[in-house]
């Protein structure tokens, strides 16, 4: 028999503080009394749900089930954490794809933009209006990412592809046409897996399976920097000499994966991270072009990084390949994973939430993304999660925007779902 | 001093007068009056000096005259012998005294004339007034005087009732020494001496007896010791040994001695069982039982409509308002009947049930937990429209290739599943295999009688001129002198494309189709087995030379596998039952190894060389030493548990590993990890750890690891092939359920 009722105080760090005060909670209270009682408390004009971690695990079930699970006495005083939840997501619209989308992004005002298997870059506007559409590779592209860039009307985009090149297209939204591809960037002899920009738009970092990270500018050449390879058909290349993309050697080669690398992205001008196959994540000195740091796992090839949400500088999270997503805090002289997510199936991609300090959005092959607090250090539970398509279709991309829009990729195309984040 | 003085003057009379001397010592007990007197008769003249006071001198005398005849012993005999001699005036004094002092008349000894033997002659009773003397006087008599007088005399003695005299006698000292004696245990005669000295009459010097009594010769027991005393002893000692004999038993234990009896150990005979005790009555069984046990209308019928054997109990509560009017009880004779039954049909003994934990079975193996890492779980499938019988992975460990029964094979991603290219052959696709070479990057795919070999897109330009360079070279090398049935063709350069095969191998006329294409580690030769044909179906394909020629003129049995040694010129062939092995250099068998499987259907090579595991269709899985022997170190077979341990409970059953329940298909050693894996038709995937040590004293650890269920049996297909990734412990499998699971770690 559960004790009746349990000491409780209350903390959080959202913008509804409680006064440190003890209250004495009845056991069967679950999360809905928990949080009915803190806007009664707070007096709040519009009520505001809450979620409740205990020991950095989310209320899920009544107290005293928590209480039994964790074998907490009845005279211990909990200290119940609560923070704002998450809505259950919505789906706003669903974009079939011809091929499985690799990647998306929704950065641009009013449009998402998709990358797909078959070599397609693909724009849509919020109507589920495909308004453009053009094949920059002729192989799969898994990975683009927008450099940003100060013109106003044309956009500046990156693609890591299949054909062991990443290439920078200037897109125009507005017309196919004006779809120009500016450089190829020849360093990797096996397929690239990622490639990402910093936020000034200078520089970019491309990984491959072949180990190698490398560091590029974003200017344009105006001659080859890499030759051509001497290939007998010179005469139909001369050609198209005219309008060809330069070809453009990186700035710096960062070598120091045993394997596949599997992603790679800016932590500021200076520094970089990636991860790869050989269970590493690393940090670069890109001023030297040398590997920083490295935090070794034992047997966990990565397959995606992200950096944390805004309230961790310089940590990282990694996805492996034994269903978890594992954060790693590089000021740590020998860091271990903080937060373990353990997912049931293969997690594919993360992103942080790009307002919520403690949020995260992860994707995985069994075609649900989950939203998770990092918080809740326990991790076994998310916040909230969704599936995007029926059946078995993988995630293979996700995105967040201010202002709660999700775009998930993959297996069945795009999924655009609204995600209730609470105006904060 | 007086009694000195007498001694001398008197002693033979005292000595021959030893039998008269109580009669004056009695009346000095009983009647000292009269004792003084006789006194002054006899002694007068020794005592008359002597005071009243010394009349205590009497006794003194007494005890002298003891103490002397003490130290002489044969008072009778003396008297005896002095009886003649003394007689005459023994007889006068004795005469004296007697007429005098004793009651009775004293006898006279005479020796009769008749007969010539004494004879006692009593003196003749005068019948006159006085005779009778009993009635006389009083014994005692102290005489009108105060008793005070006597205060500081001697108590004259003791009295006992004399029956024939019908009153009280004095007893003599003699008496009372003889009752003294028998007070105190001692033997009555006063003469008789239990200490006297042994005469010895046949014993001692002198009357030793020289020759035996008897001439027989001495018994045998005499001699041999005897056996039952022996036993009789070695019992005892036996008991002392073990302590049921105390030599020095304490002798305090006493009777009473308290013990608690249920600290005694129990024996090792389970205690009888109690019979089974009949039910107790309940409330219903009452003659009285409240309202709610009595049945209703409808219960009664209902009761009485059912078979005796399936109501719920054999009588209906009934209610009577007092004892007095319950009826006889109808039932007795048939429950007393049961009731014999259930104790003729009880069991006598308790049958202890074999209570096996199952834990215990399994072998102690290290934890599963602490071998990580290998695949545990599906990560993605790529689907086929058909059974996907064959699959490669590249060497690199990026790309599968896999091939189904509608000639359609697919590339793709090992982490994505999107395929990324597809090509579309005629008839089923027999087997793929992707070239080890690094710097090249090409697979073949065999298809009916013929072998295709593709580049695959995307490769960087310096691999892909190396690649067409070496399978389409622009100077073709010697053809060799003699003409094989199996021809190079490349197609024209113009025709290249992607989409078709740059070299073809057409394998001759009948061969069918290849089950299994199988490289050399170093990429170079390349060996087929064919389902038909000649020669085994055996082929060996240089890629260089662009040559084929068939090892084997001719083999026995059907050819099931081949597989080339990783680091030897050795070559395995897989027959049906046998796998040899050939040396390819010198040319000639080295071993055969006999794995005792029916049908060879999978086989594999550690990347050591020394251990080979082959599985059979029958559910055998053998692990071989090449180094120990021809027989395999280990087999792994299904046991079903019910047969292994019949005494199992089921659910434990069921809970113990076993092998695969259907034939094996396919088996794969990890290039780099000690890890196998086996798949089988019952749609499971095993996965084992298994460690080879360096040092050859060390036997192989093979732990199972974990049976990766996913794949659908279709029709009585399960998982046709297993490969493993190159540098990651992730495994591809291809099933008849036209699904390629990727199972990662």
């Amino acid at each position: 028999m559960a004790p009746a009722s349990q000491p409780a105080v209350f903390t959080t760090q959202s913008p509804y503080p409680l006064p440190p005060q003890t209250f004495m909670i009845p056991t069967t209270w679950s999360r809905y009394q928990l949080s009915q009682l803190v806007n009664k408390a707070l007096s709040l004009a519009k009520p505001v749900p809450f979620d409740f971690l205990l020991r950095g695990d989310l209320l899920k079930t009544s107290l005293a089930d928590w209480c039994t699970q964790n074998a907490v006495g009845e005279e211990e005083t909990l200290e119940i954490e609560y923070i704002e939840s998450v809505l259950p997501p919505q789906k706003m619209s669903d974009l079939p794809h011809d091929d499985w989308v690799s990647s998306v992004s929704c950065q641009l005002e009013q449009r998402f933009l998709t990358a797909s298997y078959d070599g397609h870059l693909r724009a849509f506007d919020y109507s589920q209006n495909q308004v453009w559409s053009t094949a920059i590779h002729g192989a799969p592209i898994t990975s683009f990412c927008i450099v940003p860039s100060t013109s106003a009307d044309s956009h500046l985009i990156a693609t890591a592809c299949h054909d062991l090149t990443a290439q920078l297209t200037e897109i125009n939204l507005e017309s196919t046409q004006k779809t120009k591809a500016l450089a190829t960037l020849h360093l990797h002899t096996a397929p690239l897996s990622a490639v990402s920009s910093n936020s000034s738009g200078s520089q970019i970092l491309t990984a491959s399976w072949d180990g190698l990270v490398g560091l590029w500018d974003t200017l344009v050449p105006d001659n080859d920097e890499v030759p051509e390879p001497a290939a007998g058909d010179r005469k139909k290349r001369r050609k198209i000499e005219g309008n060809r993309p330069k070809r453009k050697a990186p700035l710096m080669v960062l070598k120091s994966h045993t394997a596949r690398v599997s992603g790679a992205v800016f932590n500021d001008e200076k520094t970089a991270y990636s991860c790869g196959f050989d269970s590493t994540v690393r940090a670069w000195d890109l001023e030297h072009g040398v590997c920083s740091h490295t935090i070794t796992s034992s047997e966990r090839p990565f397959l995606a990084l992200s950096l944390a949400p805004s309230s961790a500088p310089s940590t990282l999270l990694a996805s492996s390949t034994d269903r978890t997503i594992s954060q790693y805090d590089f000021r740590d002289p020998h860091p271990l994973a903080s937060v373990t997510l353990t997912h049931p199936a293969t997690p594919s991609c993360i992103v942080g939430s790009p307002s919520h300090p403690h949020q995260i959005l992860s994707g995985a092959y069994d075609g649900v993304a989950r939203i998770w607090d990092l918080r809740s250090v326990k991790g076994a539970t998310p916040v909230a999660s969704f599936k995007a398509w029926d059946g078995e279709k993988k995630v293979l991309g996700v995105d967040w925007r201010i202002g709660g829009i999700v775009g998930v990729a993959g297996e069945g195309g795009l999924g655009v779902w609204k995600v209730g984040e609470t105006a904060s | 001093m007086a009694a000195l003085d007498v001694k001398p003057k008197s002693k033979k009379r005292k000595e021959a007068s030893r039998d008269e001397e109580p009669a004056p010592e009695a009346p000095a007990f009983s009647a000292p009056v009269e004792s003084l007197e006789m006194l002054s008769d006899e002694e007068g003249p020794d005592e008359s000096a002597s005071d009243d006071g010394q009349v205590d001198e009497f006794p003194e005398i007494d005890a002298a005259s003891d103490s002397e005849e003490d130290g002489s012993f044969g008072d009778e005999e003396d008297e005896e012998d002095s009886d003649g001699t003394d007689e005459e005036d023994f007889e006068e004094e004795d005469s004296d005294d007697s007429m005098d002092r004793d009651i009775f008349p004293k006898p006279k000894t005479i020796i009769s004339d008749i007969t010539g033997h004494p004879k006692r002659v009593y003196p003749e009773i005068e019948p006159d007034y006085d005779s009778d003397s009993s009635t006389e006087d009083t014994q005692n008599r102290v005489g009108n005087v105060p008793m005070h007088w006597y205060d500081d005399l001697p108590h004259v003695g003791t009295s006992a009732f004399d029956k024939t005299a019908q009153m009280d006698k004095p007893l003599s000292a003699e008496e009372l020494d003889i009752i003294r004696r028998l007070y105190a245990n001692e033997v009555p005669d006063a003469g008789y001496d239990p200490y006297e000295p042994m005469t010895e009459w046949f014993t001692g010097k002198g009357k030793e007896e020289i020759m035996p009594l008897s001439a027989a010769p001495e018994p045998k027991r005499r001699w041999v010791p005897s056996k039952w005393e022996k036993q009789k002893v070695m019992k005892i000692v036996r008991a002392i040994r073990q302590g049921r004999i105390l030599p020095s038993k304490p002798k305090t234990a006493s009777k009473l001695e308290f013990y608690s009896i249920w600290s005694e150990p129990s024996t090792s005979h389970a205690p009888p069982l109690p019979a089974p005790k009949p039910r107790l009555p309940t409330n219903s069984e009452s003659y009285n039982p409240p309202e709610e046990y009595l049945p209703s209308e409808a219960e009664r019928a209902e009761w009485e409509a059912m078979d005796p054997e399936d109501r719920e109990r054999d009588y209906l509560p009934q209610k009577f308002p007092s004892l007095r009017l319950v009826p006889a009880y109808d039932r007795f004779i048939k429950e007393r009947f049961n009731r014999q039954l259930d104790l003729y049909l009880a069991p006598r003994i308790q049958r202890v049930k074999l209570n096996i934990d199952p834990s215990t079975l399994i072998p102690k193996l290290p934890s599963p937990q602490s071998l990580k890492p290998f695949p545990n779980y599906k990560s993605l499938k790529f689907t086929h429209s058909g059974r996907a019988r064959c699959l490669s992975i590249s060497p690199d460990g990026a790309w599968v290739i896999s091939g189904d029964e509608s000639g359609i094979v697919s590339l793709w991603e090992v982490n994505v599943g999107r395929e990324v290219k597809r090509w579309k052959f005629e008839g089923k696709i027999g087997a793929l295999e992707w070239c080890p070479r690094l710097d090249v990057s090409y697979f073949v795919v065999g298809i009916e009688e013929a072998l295709h070999f593709i580049i695959p897109p995307n490769l960087p330009s310096p691999v892909l001129a190396l690649t067409q360079s070496l399978l389409a070279p622009t100077t073709l090398p010697p053809a060799p002198e003699t003409p094989s049935p199996v021809k190079w063709v490349t197609p024209p350069t113009s025709s290249w494309s992607p989409d078709t095969a740059i070299l073809t191998v057409h394998l001759p006329q009948s061969s069918g189709l290849p089950k299994q294409i199988t490289w050399h580690r170093r990429g170079d030769y390349m060996a087929t087995v064919s389902s038909g044909g000649t020669q085994g179906g055996v082929w060996m394909h240089q890629i260089t030379r662009r040559h084929s020629q068939a090892p084997f003129k001719k083999i026995r049995g059907a050819v099931q596998l081949v597989l080339f040694h990783p680091l030897k010129p050795h070559f395995f062939v897989a027959t049906q039952q046998y796998v040899r092995v050939y040396n390819l250099a010198e040319q000639k068998l080295l071993k055969t190894l006999t794995p005792g499987i029916k049908w060879i259907s999978s086989m594999d090579v550690h990347p050591s060389g020394d251990h080979l595991i082959v599985g059979g269709y029958d559910r055998k899985l053998c692990w071989f030493d090449l180094e120990l022997s021809d027989k395999p170190y280990k087999i792994l077979r299904y046991d079903f548990p019910a047969f292994k341990y019949p005494s199992l409970p089921l659910n434990a059953k069921l809970l113990l590993p076993s092998y695969h329940t259907r034939a094996i298909r396919s088996l794969a050693f990890h290039p780099t990890y000690p890890l196998f894996a086996s798949s089988s038709d019952d749609g499971a995937i095993q996965v084992f750890h298994s460690r080879v040590y360096n040092d050859l004293m060390t036997d192989p650890l093979i732990v199972p690891l974990k049976i990766l269920r996913g794949h659908t049996v279709k029709e009585g297909l399960g998982v046709l092939q297993v490969k493993w990734c190159a540098r990651q412990p992730w495994l591809v499998s291809g099933g008849a359920d036209g699904t390629v699971g990727v199972w990662c770690s």
